[in-house]
């Protein structure tokens, strides 16, 4: 019989000191969906000795029926008592699982072996990856499912110091289980739009920043629903309004020095860093269907909004698709790229690798970074646009599936599987969409033809 | 230079020559030279008695004539430094009056042009080296590391009494300038000198002087911090560090020019104060350590730190501890077993090692640990480039490493239960292991004197130069330094180098066999006496080495063992001999218990046969190769046991190339007709065949033959059992009809189909086949076609029907009418079909109709008949290539069985054998009237030649080719793996293992990767299908 290992031993020993009764095991399929099972804490050492099996092919994206049998084994690293909602000591767990197969080898259809695969790539190649993602979301007073418009829980502006409301109450509990949960948050205000939040993650490695996203999904919406409102993660889901974006910083480092940063550079980008920015440019058309995987996604990046239209790269723009954010010249850690076509609602793990191998890819190939984009790209028209060599992004989920079906780096970073049930439910799902009559359609032709 | 002018009499290069010295001219002039005045070339020979000893000892050198240059350097360099001459002249003196010091000056001079160069460059040094004056006498102790610690201190002017323990201010020496670092070079250089000498000269141990190279590299570090808290008084001040020796340097076994492996742990002074000031301050002081020490000696290499070169240089204990329990993999505790406190606070010191050593014996206990250790030995072994894998003497298979880790291995595992294994360095833990009972006595002797011998060539070979290098080298020159500096001379073997050659030979063949002495031998004294040994190792741990070797059921496999080894035979001692080789191999296999099992099976099936383990045991690769055979295929382990004769085939790489069917049907020809009847005939025939297959998939899988040999050779083995049957089917229908072989009223032709016609058969494929004949002149048509039914019937049963040979399948389906139609048909009768009926499938599956047994002028007329009918020179019409098209989806959706997958089913999965092939058929279709090329029937081929011809592009051809030789890889290694047929990829678990191992992928591969790269395959070749097959645009943008 093997060991404990030290950490297992902790979860232990923490499950026995705070009275633990439940502990969800969670995984996400490869929609971005989270799933959990929930065990009794007698249960835990047997699921960290042989995994907690499961039905596979209950879940989207994972295993055919004949070969559904699965594995959920937890990552004691990631154990975190809940926290409580109603006063009184949290009596809940829960713990991340890597999914394996019987035989005791990854399953590749895990969103976390996929991330992982990528990191090891990363790790071969000398460097660690972190990500440091802005996360958007809108709270709303309902949630109505007939298709009528919701309404946001206030009417704030960007900033705004709005003194007792909401919006104000629920910050500070959301904070509050966060930090709760061991996740730093490094800063939360409203956003544009009513209603609009967004919550900074401090920067960590990927592998836990996707884990983090999940979790603060999660306990976003149980807060909300504490204060009596709705979070909702959905891109876009007011015509009128700013969409909620996911804007994620990335950074190379090779040990413990930042390899995005170059000190003789004018711009103090390293070529690293310049490479990789042209891998992610090069490679944006194939991934965005990862990066933005709805339907309704497309909605939120259209020219003249703040979110990118074109595979650009520019320092203040804010149109642009990289943009590079300023720092303090003594922070030189900080150095990092700021990719911004992604969106709450893309699954963090997939989105992760799919940035990551498309940047380590211009590193690996040296790809050279185009010219910086100077001008608002909104304002260009489609030939001016084309005369400076940008390439828009696609405009619809069916344009990103199609872009995506031909790429055999999103093909080899998601792995076959992943891929091909990637491409399958994505097709269904824009096939789905076109099936429907919208209420502009409606507006527009039903009068007049 | 006057010297160049003096005249050198031949004789005196003569004479010098035979002492040994390549370039006697100049020798002889140097040493006439007044300076060294140890030659009278006047009468041509030394120029006193006292002399002649000199003179010899400078000839025995490793390098006579750089002996000779140096010694005259180091006098005109004492010449230079003293203008009186004393100091040459008490050298000489010296030289002259004292063997030790001869012995060790010159050997150094000749032995190592690094150390020439210091001495020239140091003249005085030479004194570290005589008896006499600073060096140590003949015999004695050298210098205690405590002696070593004080010489180094002192020179760079610390208090040898009051060291730097502690790291706190005033302890350090009074500066930090570049003179004293300059100093401590001397010093160090000198201490090697010193040690260079006795080494060479007295002939020290090669342990002793890996230690005290060790204990000097401690003392340089001791020394360096008392530099580096010189240098950053106020950072050493609230910090105690301690610099703890890994690697070699921890175990005493270090090298002449080598990293010098250290972690730092560090505390504040005042343990109430907060640690991470303590922290960053004991960093600036580990970082000068290092600066200094490269400066005065060599490179301080903190990679072992917990997270390697991302980690943070100095950690606190506690921090170190911590790592250690959550984080550290298994080769990280391993690094910890020769961890030394060598500097700095030794109380921080001892407190680190205490800390931590109990964790190493516990890392024996992980899941994986010692899979994990082999593998990153392997992969040790896969980093040296192949051309250097001969010369490398601390990597290569049988090198240093070798040693080093096997050993290490064993001390983890057992060293959990016992405490006596839990010992630094590589000799004393291999002689802690002998005395356990865990190494067989002889066997920790041969290893250890290995070992020594190995290390010795690794000193010198680094003294030559002083530099970092464990490769041998190239040139016969330096070889020969290399040899005459370890001893070597010329004897029976041949030259100085010749010897030197082979016993390096001699010791790495040794170390190679190390993993059976070490890991496999010992298992056997668990079930069996061992002759001649004492070791007896119980079956509890007995029982943990087998799982940890990958053993699945370790008391199934200690059975085994005990079934082939019991008893007093002379076939259980030599199973006792072989047995730890074939473990070896089957530990390596992707299904070890299933080998072993299968062993005793061909061992039990071959009962008393002695010839079989001689056979094992002189021929080294076929004992080998059996158990890689044994431990990967069900199919080979089922052929075996029925055939363990065939073992013999194993022998020769020339045994193991398939033979051509005309060879095969020759030789099979004659075995049948020797039976009595045909029924008896037909099963030689059976058997036969049965040894060809073994002969193919051991080829195969030995990795001989790529795939498209293997679909020769099998489609060769089938086409001779057809023709040989076919004979032997005659003959029986005429015994049975009771008339003469040359009376039966038909000839008879077989005509290949499918996978037989393409010749790209696998292992599992039933041979298609259509049967034509022809009533012979004369012969009344009806009485003809009865009798070509008959055979053709014959032929099926007797080849088909169940015996203890493996059956063969002969399939007629593909004929007019299918199942419903005869069996056989005349030629006429096939023409009137094909003109009347034929479909489109039918004219596809003629594509690749072959004529393979029977009648050879019938076959062609067959052949001929149906050019026009598979090369139809009018274009397929629309609804044709329609009609093909709609067969085929229906094929997709239909025959797919249930529950299958369609990405992974090599068959009729998507990109698959059936993809390839209807794309290739459907293109030969339309084109191969026109381009005669096109007109073959194998699906490789044919690609190659549409590619030819311009209706392929080559990334189509190649996307379609290597999904097509993927799939029918995939299909033999599953037929192989599993001894059955299937077409669907086996789910992940051992098969897919053993299946992705057959393809060629290593064992520390996932089989996941293996999965993803047959679906990237077969998606490429699908896209292609979808465009050349299906008509359909390229989707996306």
């Amino acid at each position: 019989m093997a060991s404990m290992d030290r950490q297992q031993e902790c979860v232990l020993r923490t499950l026995e000191e705070r009275d633990i009764r439940f502990v969800r095991l969670w995984f996400t399929d490869v929609s971005g969906y989270l799933k959990a099972v929930a065990v009794a804490p007698a249960e835990i050492e047997a699921a960290f000795a042989e995994g907690i099996g499961f039905d596979g092919s209950a879940i989207e994206g994972f295993a055919r029926v004949y070969e559904s049998d699965m594995l959920a084994k937890p990552d004691p690293g990631t154990f975190q008592v809940m926290p409580a909602t109603k006063g009184g000591p949290s009596d809940t767990a829960r713990m991340f699982c890597d999914i394996t197969l019987p035989d005791g080898s990854a399953a590749w259809a895990d969103p976390r072996h996929v991330l992982r695969r990528a990191l090891s790539k990363a790790a071969d190649m000398g460097f660690t990856f972190y990500t440091h993602p802005e996360v958007e979301f809108v709270l709303l007073k309902d949630l109505p499912t007939d298709g009528s418009a919701p309404e946001p829980a206030d009417n704030g502006g960007y900033f705004d110091l709005s003194t007792h409301n909401v919006a104000h109450d629920f910050r500070r509990e959301a904070v509050f289980a966060l930090e709760a949960m061991g996740i730093s948050v490094e800063f939360s205000h409203h956003e544009v739009a009513p209603g609009q939040q967004e919550i900074d993650l401090r920067y960590a490695d990927a592998l836990s920043m996707a884990d983090n996203i999940m979790t603060l999904r999660h306990v976003v919406r149980e807060v909300a629903l504490a204060q009596g409102v709705h979070a909702t993660f959905m891109p876009k889901p007011f015509t009128e309004l700013a969409g909620s974006a996911m804007h994620t910083h990335l950074s190379l480092f090779e040990g413990d020095r930042n390899a995005f940063h170059d000190a003789a550079d004018p711009m103090r980008l390293s070529s690293t860093a310049k490479q990789f920015i042209a891998g992610i440019l090069t490679h944006a058309r194939e991934f965005t269907a990862v990066t933005n995987q709805t339907v309704n996604s497309y909605r939120r990046l259209l020219a003249g909004t703040e979110a990118p239209t074109a595979a650009t790269w520019g320092r203040a723009n804010r149109s642009a698709l990289v943009r590079l954010p300023s720092y303090k010249p003594s922070k030189v850690n900080s150095a990092r790229i700021e990719v911004r076509s992604p969106d709450s609602a893309c699954n963090p793990y997939l989105t992760f690798a799919v940035l990551l191998a498309a940047g380590l890819r211009g590193v690996e190939k040296g790809y050279e970074l185009p010219p910086e984009a100077e001008d608002d790209v909104w304002s260009l028209t489609d030939t001016e646009r084309r005369a400076a060599g940008y390439e828009d992004l696609p405009v619809s989920l069916g344009d990103a599936v199609a872009a995506m079906e031909n790429s055999e780096l999103v093909a080899e970073t998601l792995g076959e599987h992943v891929f091909e049930f990637f491409l399958r439910n994505k097709r269904e799902e824009f096939a789905s969409y076109r099936q429907n009559v919208t209420p502009f359609e409606l507006r527009r032709y039903l009068p007049g033809l | 230079m006057t010297r160049a002018e003096v005249e050198v009499p031949r004789r005196a290069v003569v004479r010098l020559a035979r002492f040994g010295f390549d370039d006697g001219e100049r020798a002889a002039r140097l040493l006439a030279d007044p300076a060294l005045g140890l030659w009278d070339l006047e009468r041509n020979e030394p120029a006193d008695p006292e002399a002649g000893p000199v003179v010899a000892a400078l000839a025995r050198a490793g390098d006579p004539d750089l002996a000779v240059r140096s010694l005259h350097r180091l006098v005109e360099a004492l010449d230079e430094t003293d203008g009186s001459g004393a100091s040459a002249a008490a050298l000489l003196a010296g030289l002259r009056g004292s063997g030790l010091l001869r012995s060790r000056l010159l050997s150094v001079l000749g032995a190592s042009s690094g150390l020439a160069d210091h001495l020239a460059a140091h003249p005085r040094d030479w004194a570290v080296l005589d008896d006499d004056g600073d060096g140590f006498p003949a015999g004695a102790d050298g210098p205690s590391a405590r002696d070593l610690e004080g010489d180094m201190l002192a020179a760079v002017g610390a208090d040898p009494h009051d060291p730097p323990w502690g790291v706190r201010l005033g302890k350090g020496a009074p500066d930090a300038s570049p003179v004293r670092v300059g100093a401590l070079r001397l010093a160090y250089r000198r201490a090697i000198l010193s040690l260079a000498g006795r080494d060479l000269g007295d002939g020290l141990s090669a342990e002793d002087v890996a230690a005290e190279l060790a204990d000097i590299a401690a003392a340089v570090l001791t020394a360096g911090l008392a530099l580096a808290v010189a240098e950053q008084p106020e950072s050493a001040a609230p910090c105690r560090l301690s610099v703890i020796a890994m690697g070699k340097t921890g175990g005493r076994e270090l090298n002449y020019v080598s990293d010098v492996d250290v972690v730092f742990v560090a505390e504040p002074v005042d343990p109430t104060d907060a640690e991470s000031p303590a922290l960053s301050s004991a960093t600036r002081v580990a970082a000068a350590l290092m600066r200094i020490c490269r400066e005065a000696a060599w490179e301080v290499d903190a990679a072992l730190r917990p997270e390697g070169k991302a980690g943070a240089l100095v950690r606190t204990l506690s921090g170190h501890r911590a790592y250690y329990e959550q984080w550290a993999s298994t080769w990280e505790f391993q690094a910890l077993l020769k961890m030394r406190p060598v500097a700095g606070d030794p109380d921080l010191g001892r407190s680190y090692v205490d800390a931590l050593w109990p964790l190493v014996w516990k890392a024996g206990d992980r899941p994986g640990f010692v899979g994990e250790v082999q593998a990153m030995r392997r992969r040790v072994e896969a980093n040296i480039p192949p051309a250097q894998a001969d010369r490398e003497l601390k990597l290569g298979r049988g090198g240093l490493r070798d040693v080093e880790f096997a050993v290490q291995l064993l001390q983890m595992v057992h060293g959990r239960i016992d405490s006596s294994l839990r010992v630094g360095g590589t000799l004393p833990a291999l002689s802690a292991l002998s005395a356990g009972g865990y190494v067989g006595r002889d066997d920790a002797a041969t290893l250890s004197a290995s070992y020594r011998f190995l290390r010795t060539v690794e000193h010198r070979l680094q003294l030559l130069r002083l530099r970092r290098t464990h490769l041998l080298p190239t040139d016969e020159q330096q070889l020969r330094w290399l040899a005459r500096s370890l001893g070597y001379k010329p004897d029976a073997r041949g030259s100085a180098v010749d010897v030197l050659q082979a016993e390096l030979n001699l010791h790495t063949r040794e170390v190679r066999r190390l993993h059976e002495k070490l890991f496999y031998r010992p298992l056997l004294s668990a079930v069996a006496r061992v002759p001649g040994e004492h070791l007896q190792l119980g079956s509890k741990a007995a029982g943990d080495w087998l799982r940890a070797l990958g053993f699945a059921d370790p008391e199934g496999a200690l059975r085994h063992l005990g079934a082939l080894t019991g008893g007093v035979s002379r076939s259980a001692s030599m199973q006792k001999y072989l047995l730890p080789v074939l473990l070896q191999t089957f530990a390596a296999c992707p299904n070890p218990d299933a080998g072993l099992l299968a062993y005793r099976q061909v061992s039990e099936a071959l009962g008393g046969n002695q010839w079989f383990l001689r056979l094992l045991r002189d021929e080294g690769q076929v004992a080998e190769r059996l158990a890689q055979l044994l431990g990967s295929s069900q199919y080979i382990a089922s052929l075996l046991t029925r055939t363990p004769e065939a073992l013999r085939m194993l022998a020769g790489d020339s045994e193991l190339e398939p033979r051509t069917a005309a060879v095969l049907a020759g030789a099979w020809r004659q075995a049948a007709g020797r039976a009595p009847d045909p029924q008896a005939g037909m099963r030689v025939l059976r058997g036969l065949r049965r040894q060809e297959l073994l002969r193919v998939a051991a080829a195969d899988l030995l990795g001989r033959l790529d795939v498209v040999r293997v679909g020769h050779a099998l489609t060769d083995v089938a086409v001779a059992t057809l023709q040989v049957g076919l004979e032997v089917a005659r003959r029986a229908y005429a015994v049975e009809a009771g008339i003469d072989v040359a009376a039966i009223p038909a000839d008879l032709a077989v005509i290949g189909m499918g996978r037989l016609g393409g010749r790209e058969m696998g292992y599992g494929s039933d041979a298609d086949v259509l049967f034509v004949h022809r009533a012979r002149a004369g012969a009344n048509e009806s009485r003809a076609t009865a009798a070509a039914n008959a055979i053709a019937h014959t032929l099926r049963r007797l080849l088909g029907e169940p015996a203890p040979d493996p059956a063969f399948e002969v399939d007629a389906d593909l004929r007019p009418e299918g199942r419903q139609g005869s069996l056989v048909r005349s030629l006429d009768a096939f023409r009137e079909y094909y003109e009347r009926w034929v479909s489109v499938w039918e004219v596809q599956a003629l594509l690749r109709a072959v004529p393979v047994a029977g009648d050879e002028e019938l076959g062609e007329a067959f052949i001929a008949l149906i050019a026009p009918i598979r090369y139809p020179a009018a274009a397929l019409t629309g609804e044709q290539v329609a009609e093909i098209r709609r067969i085929k989806a229906r094929v997709e959706r239909e025959r797919l069985p249930r529950g299958a997958d369609p990405a992974t089913h090599t068959k009729l999965g998507r990109g698959g054998l059936a993809d390839v092939e209807w794309t290739v058929q459907l293109l030969q279709l339309q084109h191969a009237a026109d381009a005669p090329q096109l007109q073959v029937p194998a699906t490789t081929d044919a690609l190659a030649a549409l590619a030819e011809a311009g209706l392929l592009d080559a990334d189509q051809r190649e996307a379609l080719r290597s999904a097509w030789e993927l799939a029918t890889r995939a299909r033999n290694a599953i037929f192989l793996v599993r001894g059955r047929p299937s077409d669907q990829l086996p789910r992940p678990g051992l098969e897919l293992a053993g299946v992705a191992r057959a393809c060629g992928y290593g064992p520390d591969t996932d089989p996941g990767q293996f999965l993803d790269d047959y679906r990237r395959t077969s998606r490429h070749a699908r896209a292609v299908v979808e465009q050349v097959f299906y008509g359909r645009a390229e989707t996306g943008s």
